[in-house]
């Protein structure tokens, strides 16, 4: 398989958010709406392929109307605004989890949890999503629909609506390769 | 001095019986603006919430709202619970509170009969402070677990935010008490449009009909004034963490009250006297000693 010469960036830098040095409790979407252009500013100077870790450490807790105007919105505008780029969150307690994950479930969004080496998804998600998201995830290399269809024993039709709405969430990066037989194709990749 | 109307004797005022009170009396609908609270031995922090917001609603005009009430105690208390700083431009009580008792505010702030006193917020900017605030006190007062004081500060600031997200000319009043040392009932009204009218000023939303419908639409998950799919989600997730506790939820708005809980999540309702703004009462069995 030929991978184009974008697939080199999949594996590059990483910028951060230290949320923490906004406070250690996070109310009010006003406060949100402060934040907000600052780390859609870091999102613009990403290149495709590259990623925004949110670093939640040191925050104790957040309102749902300020998780709603940071997360939420960031999350709805990423592949529209910023597509190829990714947005991951790290270092939350299990308290700021479970209520990151009842915004994200309340607005029908995910999002990508890093714990040390391992992704996971936060948010609204059919179980066939996730497991689709952690066979890209677990690839050491951009896969292709047709590829995932058969290592999960899904038809190619189910496997590119999943990787479509993957997609389409910011979850997973989707750009053009050629396959041997030299026809275009779509390959799929998450972060490193 | 003999007041009068004394039906409401032995009376505990609270989020319910404040709707007996509008009913009797109605300063909404009379010329005669008089709130009597004779006889009454007991205001719960809800109904000082929703009295404060009811004369600043009335005094829009500049005209002052007399407050009745004969008991020194029930005095003492309006005083200590901080009603009579925070209503003191709009309200006449009778007897007059004489300037001495109104001095003394400073020397007995102390011995504040609630947990946060009567608090007329302004601006949303002055939320982040009540909420630490409330964090604050459920810590280090009632020992509550840290995150069991962040699910109370997270549902006051969703139905906070929702007075100056919703209003422009409105302030809101907070107050939180304990009971018997086994329930913790936090109160927050305003005086604002109120659930119907703001929930009709977006199309999308289905038709409301009435405040009761109202009410139950401002609890279903995306339903706001705003076409945004990141709104809607405050009094839905109230009464979450309500339910989480073991608690009940009152709303009123309107000529609407609803109360949910958690084995009636379809809530209860009930036809009121119309009162301008919404009038929250949460009230969660407290923690203490956990």
């Amino acid at each position: 398989m030929t991978i184009t010469p974008t697939d080199g960036t999949l594996k590059v830098m990483e910028k951060r958010f230290p949320l923490g040095e906004y406070g250690k409790q996070l109310w009010t979407r006003e406060k949100a709406k402060e934040i907000r252009p600052q780390l859609q500013g870091m999102l613009q100077k990403l290149n495709a392929g590259e990623t925004l870790v949110l670093d939640m450490r040191g925050v104790e807790v957040f309102d749902y109307s300020f998780a709603n105007e940071l997360f939420a919105k960031t999350l709805l505008t990423l592949p529209v605004d910023y597509p190829g780029r990714f947005l991951v969150v790290e270092n939350l307690t299990t308290y700021t989890r479970e209520n990151l994950e009842k915004t994200l479930e309340s607005v029908g969004l995910a999002m990508i949890e890093r714990k040390g080496k391992t992704l996971h998804l936060l948010g609204k998600l059919h179980p066939a999503d996730q497991m689709t998201f952690d066979a890209v995830a677990r690839a050491k290399e951009p896969v292709t629909a047709a590829e995932l269809s058969s290592q999960l024993d899904v038809n190619l039709t189910a496997m590119n609506e999943r990787l479509s709405k993957l997609a389409r969430l910011g979850l997973v990066r989707r750009e053009k390769g050629i396959s041997p037989a030299g026809r275009e194709q779509y390959l799929y990749a998450v972060l490193a | 001095m003999k007041l009068p109307d004394t039906s409401l004797s032995k009376l505990k005022l609270d989020a319910i019986s404040f709707d007996t009170l509008l009913k009797r009396q109605n300063p909404f609908q009379s010329a005669n603006r008089t709130f009597d609270l004779t006889g009454v031995q007991f205001i719960a922090p809800s109904a000082l919430v929703q009295l404060a917001a009811a004369c600043y609603c009335l005094g829009r005009d500049g005209r002052q709202t007399t407050i009745l009430v004969d008991d020194e105690d029930v005095r003492t208390y309006l005083l200590r619970s901080g009603f009579v700083q925070v209503v003191q431009t709009v309200v006449r009580f009778q007897p007059h509170m004489s300037g001495m008792l109104t001095l003394t505010y400073d020397y007995i702030k102390g011995s504040n009969p609630l947990l946060i006193e009567v608090t007329k917020v302004q601006s949303g900017t002055e939320l982040p402070d009540l909420l630490n605030r409330v964090v604050h006190v459920l810590r280090y007062r009632l020992r509550y677990k840290k995150n069991d004081a962040f699910d109370v500060a997270i549902a006051v600031s969703e139905i906070c935010q929702n007075t100056f997200d919703h209003n422009t000319h409105a302030s809101g009043f907070f107050a939180m008490q304990v009971y018997q040392k086994r329930f913790l009932e936090i109160g927050v009204a305003d005086y604002g449009d109120g659930l119907a009218t703001t929930l009709r000023r977006n199309p999308d939303n289905p038709q409301v009909a009435s405040d009761r419908e109202a009410i139950y639409q401002a609890t279903q998950l995306g339903t706001s004034e705003f076409n945004d799919r990141t709104r809607g989600t405050g009094l839905y997730h109230l009464l979450e963490i309500a339910y989480k506790h073991q608690g009940s939820v009152n709303i009123r708005s309107g000529a609407a009250a609803m109360r949910f809980r958690m084995d009636k999540q379809q809530g209860w309702n009930f036809p009121v006297i119309s009162m301008p703004g919404v009038q929250i009462a949460l009230t969660l069995p407290t923690k203490v000693g956990a």
